[in-house]
């Protein structure tokens, strides 16, 4: 019984070999970007929005509010990155009600790919908010005998990240393979739609959990942050809470202004 | 494990290439059409309140502008009711007088045609009975009654009082004295007369008499510019003269 799509091979040419994985990958980015695309050409500014343009809207925004829920700072510069973690791998777990499709998160590969940028990710948001000095003394914090554990911990969570999501979709596959050979009618679709279920919680679970790693590496800005925060939430607060949304939308944009940049580095690196 | 590390590597790729497609196709756009729309609303909100000012500044100057206007419609409602009264009470005035102006005319008409009417009765009446009067004293008339006031005449010379008798006998002592009669007088009469009136106005008096159908019936005696007489026509001269000055005297 094939358990990971990577074991599927559809084309190879000496030791390069396109799996299922991959092929599915892009077939999921190529859908994913087409819709976006596709919508995107037409944005409405004014008060009549197409139905497409207002899921598009509803997604980014309920994402913004997720990452300003967790990091408790401005979404802009981790919205490109965390975001793109969530519909990736939402799409790729709800498109198995689709017949003989193989989700890529279902295979290790996909899922440690995605850890190891979370393990990157973090560090380049800690330097980035923190300069690389006080990024590393977070690692001989509180004491550094606490390094070894720090360390062990930054790793261990990544793999936790990746064993995680590839243990909860790949299971559900199989679940629903055992099923189908044990009682082919009925509850094989049940299964199937707590497949579903369980393919969302993961994505989110995925995305927040890498906005907390990535949010405690800047703690430091985020403590600096929350002080400024306060300070302007009680002023907001006194100023109302409709000129609050306001404010923190503008500085919203000028951050997702800055956030290409910094996500940019981030690849290269 | 089944880690395909060429896998891993491209999926990474893959991964690094969504980021960008998304952010390039998702979270931009969306973004900013999400902004645009917020300022959008915000600018329809400020055009909103700024028109809700305008309207607010608009509606309290045309409330000024009627309050003004009522004012004034009033001050000139109460200006024009004034006035009304005023000319009703001047054209009440006018009409009164006016009224009593033609009341008063017409009534001094009506007693001025009334007192013309009564004069004229009157005259007529005492005209009438002047003539009536006349008229039955001249058919009286006849040669007894003229000797009986012959009687009176000589009566009254003898009676004369000294004033009267110088008056009579100084006017001219050679004038004729005229002795004027209805009727004839009997000789024996004129004798009498004659005598009396010498022994009154002088011995040498001449005395002359002549008939006068104008006396009606009576004697009068002339000397100079005196007359003394006893005559009807005195007595309807006298009626007639009292009885003027009576109508003259009515009150109209």
């Amino acid at each position: 019984m094939t358990i990971s799509p990577d074991q599927i091979v559809l084309w190879a040419w000496g030791p390069l070999h396109l799996n299922a994985t991959v092929a599915w990958t892009w077939a999921i980015m190529a859908l994913i970007t087409l819709v976006c695309w596709g919508v995107s050409r037409r944005l409405a500014s004014g008060p009549e929005l197409s139905r497409w343009q207002n899921a598009l809207e509803v997604l980014v925004t309920g994402l913004r509010d997720q990452i300003r829920d967790v990091s408790q700072q401005e979404p802009g510069q981790y919205l490109p990155f965390v975001g793109t973690l969530f519909v990736f791998i939402a799409v790729s777990n709800l498109l198995t009600l689709v017949p003989f499709y193989l989700p890529p998160t279902g295979s290790l590969s996909t899922t440690t790919a995605l850890a190891l940028c979370v393990l990157i990710a973090v560090p380049l948001y800690g330097i980035i908010h923190r300069g690389p000095l006080g990024y590393l003394r977070h690692y001989i914090e509180p004491t550094p005998l606490m390094l070894p554990f720090n360390l062990i911990g930054e790793l261990s969570r990544t793999l936790a990240l990746a064993v995680r999501l590839y243990g909860n979709i790949m299971s559900g596959t199989v679940i629903v393979g055992i099923l189908l050979s044990l009682t082919p009618f009925f509850f094989p679709i049940v299964m199937q739609l707590l497949g579903l279920l369980t393919g969302m919680i993961q994505a989110y679970i995925f995305a927040v959990l890498a906005m907390v790693y990535i949010a405690s590496a800047s703690s430091a800005n985020r403590a600096a942050d929350q002080g400024s925060d306060q300070q302007g939430k009680q002023q907001s607060d006194q100023q109302g809470k409709q000129q609050d949304d306001q404010q923190s939308d503008q500085q919203d944009h000028q951050q997702s202004d800055q956030a290409p940049e910094q996500t940019d580095r981030s690849t290269q690196a | 494990m089944q880690i395909d590390w060429l896998t891993v590597a491209a999926q990474v790729v893959n991964f690094l290439i969504l980021v960008y497609l998304l952010k390039r196709f998702l979270y931009q756009p969306v973004t900013a059409a999400m902004a645009r729309r917020e300022q959008r609303v915000e600018d329809r909100l400020q055009q909103s309140r700024e028109r809700e000012a305008q309207a607010e500044h608009e509606r309290e100057r045309l409330h000024q502008r009627l309050e003004q206007l009522e004012q004034q419609r009033d001050k000139l409602m109460q200006e024009a009711r004034e006035q009304a009264e005023q000319e009703r009470q001047q054209l009440l005035d006018e009409a009164r007088d006016e009224r009593e102006a033609s009341r008063q005319r017409w009534q001094q008409q009506a007693e001025d045609e009334k007192d013309r009417f009564l004069e004229g009765l009157r005259r007529e009446t005492a005209a009438g009975f002047e003539q009536l009067a006349r008229k039955a004293l001249t058919d009286l008339a006849d040669v007894e009654l003229e000797a009986q006031m012959v009687h009176q005449l000589i009566a009254r010379l003898d009676a004369l009082d000294e004033d009267m008798r110088q008056q009579l006998a100084g006017a001219s002592a050679s004038e004729q004295v005229q002795i004027n009669t209805r009727f004839a007088l009997a000789e024996s009469q004129r004798r009498q007369l004659t005598e009396t009136i010498q022994q009154q106005l002088g011995e040498q008096r001449e005395v002359a008499y002549q008939e006068s159908s104008q006396l009606l019936c009576g004697i009068e005696l002339r000397v100079g510019g005196q007359r003394l007489g006893w005559t009807l026509a005195d007595y309807l001269d006298r009626f007639e003269e009292r009885l003027d000055n009576a109508i003259g005297a009515t009150p109209a």
